[in-house]
Parts: structure tokens; C-alpha cells; sequence
């Protein structure tokens, strides 16, 4: 990484740390939505289906310990990722012209939307492991991680491209529909028809995969997470760059 | 006239000369609704509340309004500080400036309302038309409260976005019927909710609801209201 790299990540990561709000609401939002919903939630049965075929009968509050971390995950870093873009919008094109490459602030950026990404997802691993105990931690682990850098790259695809209010409404619509409903096994036993082509539906389903059995059986979905990740951070980084390189 | 009125024109323009917000402001109360109406019922239950699928469905509408509502004041306070200081000094006045902001809020919430209210009429039926009406308009005005509110407070918008989301989750966790705690139950938009869940399952509801709503919905667009002026006098 070049010095100018090292520089503009420096002051990126500064610019969130001068902000002490955002620090304690990237883990108060987290933990309050997933200890609340677990507390509340009544022990019902619940039967679901797992990758493999397997059906196994859990319960409500179970589902909520299971699911919540991922939900609240997208949620806070899919609003990370607009408003990271909507900064880096307003301040790079000036480092641009001043000598910076477009790739450099780019990925300044980025390391601050992976570092928001590891805060929110340890405290909501955290506060999971407070109220449930899934069955297997390294699925968890791995789809918590996948979610929050899917939908970050979303949120940062809209911040690049949308203003700030139609970005808001567009990614808390998304995720509150994908994550929270779609592929929410509390109101689908199994995921629906057009599930599967929604972002949340393969890292949803590593992450009940990894809740609820011990064994693991969704490497399908592990990959078709991981090339979701792939193809919207590549977009994100090539709207980003010619968003931050068009200064004239 | 008044010149709070060309500007309150000119704020609602601000903000629809975006199709694709415009658009969003009419899809998202449409799908909020048809989406989760359908499974709120269950979501209820699951809280260990008592939520009735039909008031399940009305709440849906009421939540689709306050969060499109709180969302947009925030937004309207924090880009309202610069443009709205220089407009207040150029001879419109602080005073006329906030009330044109307020205005323009409360437009584009009834819009929001409006749309989120057809959507429940049409979906599942309503009733009592008014009363459902009455309910979801109060939690898009108590919601133009909490944004504008956390706008005055903070300034950045991932902070406030996340404040706004904070607020709401607290709020869905601990409205009526969602909840088995009575001791969590207490929250701003908790009369707005009981008279819409009332007013969905076809039963009246007493006076100390409407009461309640009307005094939090007032006290909330007096808090929206010195927000928006704050944000534009003057700065000795």
C-alpha cells in the first residue's frame, strides 16, 4: 500500500473515530435489537427446513437468537455503506484533483466500511452468544460476516448512486423485506419461490444451517454467497472510482 | 401572502424533484403494507402478544407512515441548516422559514399516510375509516417530531439515521399487543397505535386514547417546529 493509501485510510478511519455517536450506536442498535427480540419472543414450536432437506422442530425464541444478529448486521451496515459513499463523494474528488488516484481513496474507503463491518459484527456475535447458542459458530460466524459485507456493498452502491433519503429508503426497504421477512424462517418453514434470488437468501441459509445443526451442508450457498460479495464489491469499487475521478 | 407559502411549496419540491424518491415515497407504503401485513399477525404471536391478524395488517400501515415521516424530517432538519439560515436573513424570517418547513413535512407525511391508508383499504378492508385514518396521520406527525428533534441534535447523517432506526425498533418492540411487558409498553406513538389496532379490529376506542394522541402528536410537531426554527435563525 502506497504512502498516499496509507494517508487517506488514516483520515478516513479518523474522520468515524471523531465521532464518538456513531461508535456507540454501531453497537447499541445491534445489541438492544437482538437482546429485545430474544426477551420477548415466547418459546413457540416451529418446524423448518434446513439445506440438506433436514427438518428440524425449534422454537420461536430460538429462531430470534438465530436470526436476529444477521438481520441487525445488514441493517446498521447497510447504512454504513450509504453514508461512507455519500462522504467519500463529497471529500475525495478534492484528493483526487490534489494527486490522490481514484483507487487509493476508494479503498480507504472501503477499509472503513470492513472495520464498521468487524465492530458491529463482534458485538452482534457477542450479544447472540449472551441469548442463544447455535449449534455450530463457524457457519454463523461466516454468514454474520458475509451479510454485513453484502449488504454494506449495498448500501454503498446506493449512497454512490442515489441521494440520501431515496438511498435510506431503498436499503432499509431491502433489507427489512429480504432479511426480515423473505428469508425469515418464522414466517417461511422453508424459503418461497424467488427467495433464492434475493441477496440475503444463501448467507440466510448458512447462517440457520450453522444454528441449527452441527454438521455442515450448505457449501452451495457459502458459494453463492461469497460470489454475491464478489460481484457487488467489484461494482462498488468501479462506481466509486469513476464517481470520484469525474471532478471536472 | 403569506411568503411561507411559495417556500413551503418549494421544500416539498426540494425534495419530489427526485423521481426515484418520489417514487420510493409511494412504493414503500404500498409493499410495507401488502408485505408485512401478511405476517405481523405471526411476528405478534411470536412477541407474546395478543395482535389480531386484522389489527396486524392496520399497524402495518401506521409504522410505514412513522418511519417514512421521521426519516424525512431528520433529513429536512440537517440540510435545512445552511440554505434555511441565508433564506430566514434574506427577509423571509425565521419564523415563516420553520413554518414552511413544517408544512412541507406535514405534506409529504399525509402523502405517505394517505398512500399507506388506501393500501390498508383496499388490502383488508377497514372498520372504522376515520378513526384508522386519524391514527395513521398521528404516527407520521409524531414521527416528523422525532426526526426533526434528532436532526436539532445531531448533525451527521449516519448518527441520526441510526437514532431514528433506535427509536423505531424501541417503538415496534414495545407497541401494544407486541409485547407481554406492560412495564415497556409506554411509548410515544403507543395511543396512535391503540386507537389504529381498535380501529382495526371494528372497536371504539375511549377518549383517553384520542386524548393521548391528540396531546402527543401536538407536543411532537412543537418539538418538529422549534427544531426547523432553530435550525434557521440567525447566529449572533
Amino acid at each position: 500500500m502506497s504512502d498516499r493509501a496509507l494517508t487517506a485510510t488514516a483520515m478516513a478511519l479518523r474522520d468515524q473515530r471523531r465521532r464518538p455517536l456513531v461508535l456507540i450506536l454501531l453497537i447499541v442498535v445491534p445489541a438492544y435489537v437482538i437482546t429485545r427480540s430474544v426477551a420477548e419472543t415466547l418459546p413457540t414450536p416451529r418446524r423448518i427446513g434446513l439445506p440438506d432437506g433436514v427438518w428440524v422442530t425449534t422454537t420461536m425464541r430460538d429462531l430470534h437468537g438465530a436470526g436476529m444478529g444477521g438481520f441487525a448486521i445488514a441493517f446498521v451496515l447497510a447504512l454504513v455503506g450509504v453514508f461512507v459513499m455519500q462522504s467519500a463523494l463529497q471529500g475525495d474528488r478534492r484528493l483526487v484533483v490534489a494527486g490522490f488516484r481514484p483507487t487509493e481513496t476508494v479503498m480507504a474507503r472501503l477499509v472503513v466500511l470492513v472495520a464498521a463491518a468487524a465492530l458491529v459484527v463482534a458485538v452482534s456475535a457477542l450479544v447472540t452468544a449472551l441469548n442463544y447458542t447455535p449449534k455450530s459458530w463457524p457457519p454463523m460466524l461466516a454468514a454474520m460476516v458475509l451479510l454485513g459485507l453484502i449488504y454494506g456493498s449495498i448500501g454503498a452502491l446506493a449512497g454512490a448512486v442515489l441521494d440520501k433519503l431515496a438511498a435510506t429508503y431503498l436499503i432499509l426497504f431491502a433489507v427489512m423485506t429480504d432479511i426480515g421477512v423473505v428469508q425469515n424462517p418464522m414466517f417461511h418453514s422453508a424459503p418461497g419461490n424467488g427467495a433464492a434470488l434475493l441477496p440475503g437468501y444463501a448467507p440466510a441459509r448458512v447462517m440457520y444451517e450453522g444454528a441449527f445443526s452441527a454438521s455442515f451442508h450448505a457449501t452451495g450457498e457459502l458459494l453463492i454467497s461469497l460470489a454475491w460479495l464478489v460481484v457487488l464489491a467489484t461494482a462498488v469499487v468501479l462506481v466509486l472510482r469513476r464517481a470520484v475521478a469525474a471532478s471536472g | 401572502m403569506s411568503p411561507a407559502l411559495p417556500t413551503t411549496a418549494a421544500f416539498v419540491r426540494e425534495h419530489l424533484r427526485a423521481p426515484l424518491t418520489l417514487a420510493l415515497l409511494i412504493a414503500i407504503p404500498v409493499f410495507f403494507v401488502l408485505i408485512f401485513a401478511s405476517v405481523l399477525g405471526d411476528f405478534a404471536g411470536a412477541l407474546g402478544g395478543t395482535l389480531a391478524r386484522r389489527s396486524a395488517t392496520a399497524i402495518s400501515a401506521g409504522w410505514a407512515a412513522a418511519f417514512l415521516a421521521g426519516t424525512l424530517a431528520f433529513f429536512q432538519v440537517t440540510s435545512a441548516r445552511g440554505a434555511d439560515r441565508r433564506l430566514a436573513l434574506a427577509g423571509v424570517g425565521a419564523t415563516s422559514v420553520a413554518a414552511a418547513r413544517i408544512a412541507a413535512a406535514l405534506t409529504l407525511g399525509l402523502l405517505v399516510s394517505a398512500i399507506a391508508y388506501l393500501t390498508l383499504w383496499l388490502r383488508s378492508g377497514i372498520e372504522h375509516p376515520l378513526h384508522a385514518a386519524v391514527a395513521i396521520a398521528s404516527f407520521a406527525a409524531i414521527y416528523i417530531g422525532i426526526g426533526a428533534l434528532t436532526g436539532a441534535l445531531v448533525r451527521t447523517p449516519l448518527e441520526g439515521s441510526l437514532l431514528v432506526v433506535l427509536v423505531f425498533a424501541v417503538d415496534v418492540f414495545s407497541g401494544p399487543q407486541m409485547t407481554s411487558n406492560g412495564l415497556l409498553g409506554y411509548t410515544p406513538t403507543r395511543h396512535a397505535a391503540e386507537l389504529l389496532v381498535a380501529a382495526g379490529g371494528g372497536q371504539t376506542s375511549p377518549s383517553a386514547d384520542w386524548l393521548g394522541v391528540g396531546a402527543v402528536a401536538a407536543g411532537a410537531l412543537g418539538c418538529a417546529l422549534l427544531a426547523f426554527w432553530l435550525a434557521a435563525r440567525r447566529r449572533s
